[in-house]
């Protein structure tokens, strides 16, 4: 074994680290003891090959998939805080969820509305039907809810909406409840019979994905 | 430090991106990623030597390096700021594998797997280079690294590969001067004993 300074004064030959003064000093060591030289020679080499080899920078596998990944998992952390701070667990994250800009890629007619709704079962006031987010590709459109007891029924208000042709089928659904599913980084809405009706997710090209559930 | 990626002219700059990025702009953001996972995943395969866990690592480092944006202070380059924090993630990785026993990058251990086609007999007077093909060295040099202690793996990787001057070493890990010559020294005759029969001959 090498005394410490042997090793350092070693190292720092190989990594070029000495001064004039040292180097000269070390160098002439090194043809005095040729079992030294060889290993700082055998050292140095190795050093070399090892820069040669060990590229800074690598190609990453997948990618693409790999810059999805991470902007589900900031937006499921953004859920996850805003969760924290909503009352009602669920719904604030269905709230970001919509919020996200890749959202607004699920949008592809052009009259396309987007509400979810939350209506508290029992006493059939108006104040207890919301919207809790929407998206339409017109951002003039403005979106108000009621909830009508004679009906018993959720009715969602478009002002700014252009005509709708007759046979256009607009429909809004009831969701009571939302899980997330942190692992999949998809969220699951059900409905008050705690059937599940949707469920909002990414595809693995990151594009988002609402599949009709039950 | 690690210097921050060559940008083209025309090309929006760190500080610009992060500064979106501030503001909660994860297209910017995506655009970091993009410029420096290459870099980020060559530290982290370098350093844990199994491409799934260095994909996951790399993926880590970005998220907490989103969640800590806030904290950037623009004092350090967005990079030398990421390749930091790459770092913590893996070395707390490293650590976390050593707590838990697992012997894989146990420095004692005596197994010498040795690549299909790599030569493992002295050379005679072949220089290293004309022993083995570039291929067949490099395939060998990862085997030898992985079979270092985190320790020994970390000083060598941010030596040769990142080129971090000792100084630098010393105060990311953070250690003494003298402990990252040691480890560097005691790293590099690991490595020389592994690979003893391709570096023999080159004197």
């Amino acid at each position: 074994m090498k005394p410490p300074s042997e090793e350092h004064d070693l190292i720092r030959w190989i990594d070029g680290e000495m001064n004039e003064t040292e180097r000269a000093t070390f160098e002439e060591r090194l043809k005095q003891d040729p079992v030294l030289a060889k290993e700082a020679r055998q050292m140095r080499d190795l050093s070399t090959s090892l820069r040669a080899h060990l590229p800074a920078e690598m190609r990453v596998p997948h990618a693409d998939y790999f810059n999805t990944q991470i902007e589900v998992r900031i937006t499921q952390m953004a859920l996850d805080d805003t969760r924290a701070k909503q009352a009602a667990p669920g719904w604030g994250i269905m709230l970001q969820w919509l919020r996200q800009p890749w959202f607004a890629m699920a949008g592809t007619a052009a009259l396309a509305v987007l509400g979810f709704f939350l209506l508290s079962p029992g006493t059939g006031d108006a104040s207890e039907s919301m919207i809790l987010s929407s998206y339409t590709p017109n951002t003039h459109v403005q979106a108000r809810t009621y909830h009508d007891t004679g009906a018993e029924a959720t009715v969602l208000m478009l002002d700014g909406l252009d005509a709708v042709p007759a046979e256009r089928k607009v429909s809004g659904i009831h969701i009571q409840r939302s899980e997330v599913e942190p692992e999949l980084a998809s969220t699951t809405m059900f409905d008050v019979h705690g059937t599940p009706v949707l469920m909002i997710s990414r595809d693995a090209l990151g594009n988002p994905m609402i599949t009709p559930r039950g | 430090m690690p210097a921050s990626a060559s940008t083209d002219p025309g090309e929006v700059s760190d500080l610009d991106l992060v500064k979106r990025s501030q503001a909660g702009d994860t297209r910017a953001f995506d655009v970091l990623v993009t410029r420096y996972r290459g870099r980020i995943y060559a530290m982290t395969y370098h350093l844990i030597q199994n491409e799934t866990e260095a994909w996951d690592l790399a993926q880590e480092a970005f998220i907490k390096a989103w969640r800590a944006l806030p904290t950037f202070k623009h004092d350090a380059g967005f990079y030398t700021w990421l390749y930091r924090i790459a770092h913590n993630v893996c070395y707390d990785w490293l650590r976390k594998k050593k707590i838990q026993g697992d012997g894989e990058f146990d420095d004692e251990r005596t197994e010498h797997r040795v690549a299909v086609g790599a030569e493992a007999t002295p050379k005679g007077d072949l220089s290293p280079d004309a022993a083995m093909t570039n291929a067949e060295l490099g395939q060998r040099i990862q085997q030898a690294i992985a079979k270092l202690s985190p320790e020994h793996r970390q000083v060598i990787v941010l030596r040769e590969v990142e080129g971090l001057a000792y100084e630098e070493i010393a105060a990311l890990i953070p250690c003494s001067l003298g402990t990252v010559m040691s480890r560097l020294f005691y790293a590099r005759k690991k490595l020389q004993e592994q690979l003893h029969d391709v570096y023999e001959t080159s004197i």
